[in-house]
Order: structure tokens, then sequence, then C-alpha cells
């Protein structure tokens, strides 16, 4: 992998009039969309690769590279053209997705730095929480066979309803170490850490992620079962 | 270049607009009788000509047969859809209809984007006739709610139409560019738009930047079968059973006589958005008069349901945008269906403040189509539309369940890549199904095309194909494919699951131009005839009827002698002629008018002489 420092400091000029490039899309010079392939996210936005980000500063640039990118400015152009900014403006898009949500945001970084394939979810239960899991499918089989027979589900319901307390407060917990972990990611990355200590911080977010996708998955689960209770 | 302009392509009423180039202000074109509004109703000749429009409409009593309203519900639908449409709206689907339904129009039958095209067309001759120049470029508004099928039905019956789409734009984010352009509005907007035959909301971000307006759709939710119509179903359903109760009598929902009743059923509607109370006489089969006077509670009772139902998709689109109802800065009312007191009563209590109803609800959405127009014209500069899709995209995988690549509310264009390989040696394809829609499993989602992506003979594993998804910015889907290893592009014909392919619209082009290039005279000569014949009718009823025994023999032979003249001139090609005796045959019956205006079942012929009834 290539050193973080090195990877910022690619110089890039405009495809058309050959001025240097301010960001990886648009020329600020002449207007011109650029075809440039393999910008990743962060560098769209002209953000280094931190997992804090200013929100009011993202929304802000991505506002003003929508005006340069969206087809709208473009329909009377060519049709290569109207082509490249379909392909730009949907990376925007796509771009401000990613980044605005914290936890898309650490998806994203760990699928960049080769720490996580991307759509990637490993299902196997995190060992601590085996026994509480095996309890929550049981007051979920039951309510369900409860619900199917016709009998009385209030017991059940109270138990749910403190099963699903319980693993919020978890996903709270998740969200927490998660934030924390963010924190030594950006850390690293300033004090331009060597990729033995990145690939460390990388590894513990990828299990704080599929932590947190596992706990996810129970409590909208048993959201549902009550819902429907 | 040539003009763009904007169109509202709606369930019961379409409209064409324009920017008025030295107001700066959208405006709506008047059709040949001065009205704005033009019924989205299609009708077909024995001779194969097409009638758009409000004679078409007339002809929904006199050949109900040949008729059709409401297309827009079978837009990118198939037969399995619209069962429950079936039972409440009067389309004879062709049984020889394959994945795409064909609706009977007498001898002949059409797609939805036919017909669609038909009501296009005449809008196309409305500006044409306006501004005296050729129009063959168009923004068309859709239901925000509208899937990838219905959009892209609607862009097929855009080019069915002789028209290239430019852009389509989502009904509700179309009202906000009328409205900010009109109020100067800024931070957070609902728009709660009800129209004839669907629902959306809305949540917008109106943003001043230093490039200009930014109006930021947050999110959108809705019902694609929700309306006005259903407030006319319900409506009908309650009097058929209060005459079947009464009168013994069943009306049949497709006939004749139950239409009549639908159109006095709508009156009434419209009376009570009015007044608190409003009475219904309706002449029976059987010589009595039906009679039920309704008041604005029994209404409200009855279409409660209806406007319940909006509430959802609103809770939704509120809690996708993260926001609460009282954190919107302002609400804005479109469609004709928001005139019902109840409908602006709950929208007011939900809120929390009154709506904006300023702007003519029937012609807000055809006015904001007309300034996108003249953005993507660059008329405008300084005005930047960014909406989302309203439906999660989501590929079928292992098991019948669904794999969500772009969730809703993404911005567009927005993009997906996933990555296939094969499962089996030597295997040469892979098929992909897309889905739209919101549920976990393949099954409950909208199915919008299915494909198979071709792969060269390789080891289980070994092959890389990638392919993009991609929604532009009218929200319709494009696929591509690339062989990963050798770099090689795959061009990926995505056959929609519900819709018709490029050949089919090549050929039903060829077809269209042989009906429907009619000239300006031409189309006159239709109108009139049209008109003459439901004077006809009217007369011919009127002079049946026991009070008709009150006119003297001396004014029934002047009568019949404008008939036999009107009726001898509808023969003929001239138009004018033809609108001559309409008038003068509309004199002789003067006094006959006021005969029957007199008599008790008369009120609904109030102020009109009998044939304009």
């Amino acid at each position: 992998m290539t050193p973080l420092s090195a990877r910022a400091h690619v110089p890039m000029v405009c495809t058309s009039c050959h001025e240097r490039l301010q960001g990886p899309l648009v020329c600020s010079s002449c207007g011109k969309l650029q075809s440039v392939q393999d910008t990743d996210y962060f560098a769209l936005f002209g953000l280094p690769r931190k997992l804090r980000i200013e929100m009011s500063g993202l929304e802000q640039k991505f506002l003003q590279l929508s005006w340069k990118l969206h087809p709208d400015k473009f329909v009377n152009a060519s049709e290569e053209e109207r082509e490249l900014s379909l392909r730009r403006s949907s990376e925007l898009n796509d771009a401000y997705r990613a980044l605005k949500d914290p936890v898309a945001r650490v998806e994203y970084l760990l699928a960049i730095e080769g720490e996580r394939k991307e759509g990637e979810k490993k299902q196997q239960a995190p060992p601590e929480l085996l026994e509480e899991v095996f309890e929550l499918n049981e007051s979920l089989d039951e309510l369900r066979e409860a619900k199917a027979a016709g009998a009385d589900v209030a017991a059940l319901r109270a138990r749910l309803q403190a099963a699903e307390t319980n693993f919020g407060e978890k996903l709270a917990e998740v969200d927490q170490q998660m934030q924390a972990t963010a924190k030594d990611w950006d850390a690293a990355v300033d004090s331009e850490a060597d990729e033995a200590a990145q690939k460390k911080i990388t590894t513990r977010l990828n299990e704080h992620l599929n932590r947190r996708a596992y706990i996810r998955n129970l409590v909208v689960s048993v959201a549902k079962e009550l819902e429907e209770a | 270049m040539a003009r763009i302009v904007g169109i509202d392509l709606g369930t019961t009423n379409s409209l064409v607009a324009y920017v008025d180039s030295q107001t700066g202000q959208p405006k709506c074109i008047p059709g040949p009788t001065g009205n704005t509004l033009c019924p989205s109703v299609v009708s077909a000749d024995t001779d194969g000509t097409i009638v758009v429009g409000e004679p078409a409409r007339k002809r929904l009593l006199t050949q109900p047969e040949r008729t059709i309203y409401s297309v827009k519900r079978l837009m990118g639908r198939g037969v399995d859809d619209i069962q429950q449409e079936l039972k409440l709206f009067p389309f004879r689907v062709d049984a020889a209809s394959g994945n795409v339904i064909r609706v009977r129009l007498g001898e002949r039958s059409f797609t939805a984007p036919e017909i669609s095209s038909f009501i296009l067309r005449e809008l196309k001759n409305w500006a044409e006739a306006y501004f005296g120049e050729t129009v063959d470029r168009a923004v068309i508004t859709v239901p925000a709610y509208f899937n990838d099928a219905q959009r892209q039905a609607t862009k097929d019956a855009g080019r069915l139409a002789g028209l290239e789409v430019l852009r389509l734009v989502n009904e509700p984010t179309a009202a906000s560019l009328a409205y900010g352009l009109h109020e100067k509005q800024r931070g957070t907007v609902a728009v709660y738009d009800l129209g004839g035959g669907t629902f959306d909301i809305s949540i917008l971000k109106l943003i001043s930047t230093s490039d200009g307006d930014i109006y930021q759709v947050l999110s959108t939710n809705g019902d694609t079968h929700l309306g006005g119509d259903d407030i006319d179903n319900l409506l009908q359903a309650f009097v058929h059973e209060e005459i079947l109760q009464n009168h013994q009598i069943d009306f049949s929902p497709h006939g004749e006589i139950a239409q009549e009743l639908r159109k006095d059923l709508i009156a009434l509607k419209h009376d009570l958005s009015e007044r608190e109370s409003a009475t219904l006489r309706f002449p029976l089969p059987n010589g009595k008069t039906f009679e039920l006077e309704l008041t604005r509670g029994m209404l409200d009772a009855l279409i409660r349901p209806v406007v319940d139902r909006t509430m959802t998709p609103v809770k939704r689109a509120l809690a996708d945008a993260e926001l609460k109802p009282e954190q919107m800065d302002e609400v804005v009312l479109v469609g004709g269906t928001t005139r019902t007191p109840l409908i602006r009563r709950t929208v007011q209590d939900f809120f929390g403040r009154a709506p904006h109803t300023e702007l003519n609800p029937d012609e807000v959405v055809a006015l904001g189509a007309a300034v996108q127009a003249n953005i993507l014209d660059r008329g405008v500069t300084n005005m930047l539309l960014l909406d989302v899709t309203p439906l999660s995209l989501g590929i079928e995988t292992y098991g019948g369940a669904v794999g969500k690549i772009i969730p809703r509310n993404s911005p567009i264009p927005a993009s997906a890549q996933e990555m296939y390989t094969t499962g089996v040696d030597n295997q040469t394809g892979i098929d992909i199904h897309v889905l739209q829609g919101e549920r976990e499993l393949a099954k409950d989602c909208r199915s919008l095309a299915r494909f198979a992506l071709k792969v060269p003979p390789a080891p289980a594993g070994l092959p890389r194909i990638e392919v993009k998804f991609l929604i532009d910015a009218n929200g319709i889907l494009q696929v591509a494919a690339k062989d990963v290893r050798t770099g090689e592009q795959q061009l990926v014909e995505v056959r929609p699951s519900y819709g018709l392919n490029d050949s089919e619209i090549e050929r039903m082009l060829e077809e269209s131009i042989v009906f429907a290039e009619q000239d300006f005279a031409e189309r006159q000569l239709i109108e009139a005839r049209t008109e003459a014949e439901s004077i006809l009718v009217a007369t011919a009823k009127a002079l049946s009827g026991e009070q008709a025994n009150a006119v003297p023999a001396n004014e029934r032979a002047t009568i019949e002698g404008a008939v036999a003249a009107l009726k001898e001139s509808t023969g003929g090609q001239d138009y004018k002629l033809i609108r001559k005796r309409i008038d003068e045959l509309n004199q002789a019956t003067q006094n006959l008018a006021e005969i029957l205006m007199n008599s008790a079942i008369s009120t609904a012929l109030k102020g009109k002489s009998v044939g304009e009834v």
C-alpha cells in the first residue's frame, strides 16, 4: 500500500486547458469536466482520508460541485460531455451518500484501504453475545408460536421489550467504540503512522462494523416482531 | 433552437405551459376553447380518427366503449397488477395482451403509452397553434413515486408523440419550483400532492448559494394508486348502494348511465368543497328521480379512509428526511383533490401551519415543468434542481431475497457497482434480476428487468464481470457490464418486464404517422362533429321525455328541422357549417330547455340550453 503522504501529491492538469486542477472532477479555470479515473470519495471532496468530517462543509462542497456537474447543465452539450456529466454527477452523489453517513463512511474507508470487500457482512454472532442471542431467538420463536396459536403474548412481549432495550444499549456501546477507534485512525493519518499501525486500526474498525451489523439486525428483527404482535 | 415546453400529463387533466421570456413567469397555454385544462380522455372513431380532451370527455357518455379515461393508472403495469383497477374502472383490456396491457377502443387496441401519446400530441398541437411554430422538445412531469417502468412508459409516450423528452420531473418537485419562483420561499418545504390518481409527498430544502438557488429534495414517498378517482369510486359505490336499496335498480358500473351518474357525483363533490350541503337529483331508468341530500360531514366520513391513507407516506417521508412535522417552514398543496376541505384541515392540523394554496392547484405542476424546461434551455442559469430516487434498487440474491444496491431517497443520478462470477465450470451466462421496492423478498418487489450477462467459458469463479447500475436524472435505470479480466465492455439490453422495447416503439411510430398528423381544420371538424353528436343525443332525450309534451307542435317541428339540418351537416367536411347548425339548434331548443328547467328534474340543466347539457 502506498503511504498516505505520497498519495496526496499527485499533480493533475485539466485535459482541456492544461491548467493545474484544484479538484478531480471539474477544471476551475475553464469549467470542463475531467475524465480522470479512480478518484476516491475523500479526494473527490478534497478531503484527507479521515473519519471526522465537518457536515456543513461537506454539504456546501456537495452543492458547489452539483452546480458544475449536474446533467441539467449539459442538456445542450455534446453527447460525450453529457455522458461524462452523468458519470461524474452520479459519482458525486454516491460519494456524498457514503461520506454523509458515519457508518457508511467507515465501510467505505475500509473498502478502499483493502480491509473489507464491498458489501461484506459477517453473520456469525460475536462469541461474548452467544448466550444472550440464544435466549433472544428462543423468545422470538415462542412469540411466533404463541401468536400462531392465538395465545396470550403479554409476558413474552415484556421479555422481548427488555431484550430490545438491552441490545439497543449494546448498539450504542459499539457505536461509541467505533467513534473512539475512528479518532485513533484520524490521529494515525495526522502523524503519518506506518502501515502496520494503520492496519491494526482498520482491523479493529472492521470488527466494530461486523459487531454493529449483527446487533443492529437483532434490534430490527425484535422491533418488527413486536410491531406485528 | 425551437422552444421547450413543460407538460403535466395528469390522470384527470393534462396541461402544457411555457415561460414567457418577457416576464420570466411561467404560463399555461390554452386550447382551442380557451381552457388550459385538457381532460386526459381519448376516444377512437370508427374511421381510426383519435379524439382527445373535452370532445372525448363528452363521448364518455355517448360512446363509452370507444373512450378511455385515467389511462395513467395503466402506465408501466402488467395485467396482473391491475386486477383491482379493473373492478372500478371501465378499462376494456384486450384478451390478447402480452406483458404490455392493450386496451380496446372500438375496433382497435392500444397500449397505455400510445394512448398517453395521443394526449401529448394534442398538447403539442395546442402549443404549436399558440406559438405558430414547431414544438418538439418537452419536460414531462411524473408522480415522484413512479417506478422505473412507469417512467419509461411516460418517456415512450413522449417519443410516440414526436417529442424529445429532455427530462422527466417529479410532480411535487415541479410544484415547488413554481412556488419557489412565485413566493421566493426558503427553508424546508413539504409538498402534499393529491391528484386524480396518484399521491406524492416530497420534503425539500430550498437553499440560496452564491451560484443561485438550489431545490434539494430530501425525501419522497407516496402511492401511485391513490387519488381523487378513489374518492369518486367511494361516492359512486355509496350511491349505487342507495339506489339499489331504495329503487331495486342495479347500476352496472360500466354502462352509459353509470358514467352519467359519476359525472353528476363529481360535480356534487366539487359543490361540497364550497358549500355545507348539496342535493343530487338523478333521473332513473324507471322514470323516477333519485334524490339524495349529502352534507359535507357525510362526504368527510365517506372519504376519511382515503385521506388517512395519505398520512402514512407523509410520516415515512419525514422520517427519511429526519425531520419533524413542526420543522417544516412551508407546506404546499398541489393537485385538484386538495381543494377538499377535509384534506386541507388534515394537512394543516398535522403540520401545525396553514398550507400554501396561492397557485392554482391544477396548474402549478405544469407551471413548474415549464420552469424546469426553461432551466434546461439555459433561459435560467441561477436555479438547480436536485432530486432523489423514490424506491430502493435491488438485485435478487440467493433464495429469492433482495440485495439493496441503491437505497431510496438517494440523490440522482446515482450508481452502484456489483461484481459477478460463475458457480460452475464453463458457465456462459449469469442471470440478473433487477427489482425496485422496499420489501425483503424479490416476489414482493417490483420486477424491473431480467437479463443475462455473457461470460466467456472459464473455470468456475475465475470470470469477473463488473456490472454498473445507474439511475439517471429522470429516475430511469441504465445498465453496463464490463469483463474485468479482458476490459471488454458488454452491451446490456435491459428488457423491461412491463414495457415496450425499441422495435415495438419504432413500429408504433410508423403507424402513428398514418393517423395522427391531422391539420387544424381536420381537428376542428372532429370536434364539431363530436359536439353535434352529444347535442343530438341530448335533444332526442329531451324530446322523448314527458315534459316535452308541453312544447307546442310548431316549435317541435322547428326543433326537428334543426335536428335534421345538423345531422345532414355532420356528413360534410365543413366544420363552420356544423357550428352554425349547432347554434341554430340551440336557438330552437331554448324554450324546451326552459320547460325542462321548470320541471322537477331540471336543476341539473340550470342556465343552459339543451344542447349544452
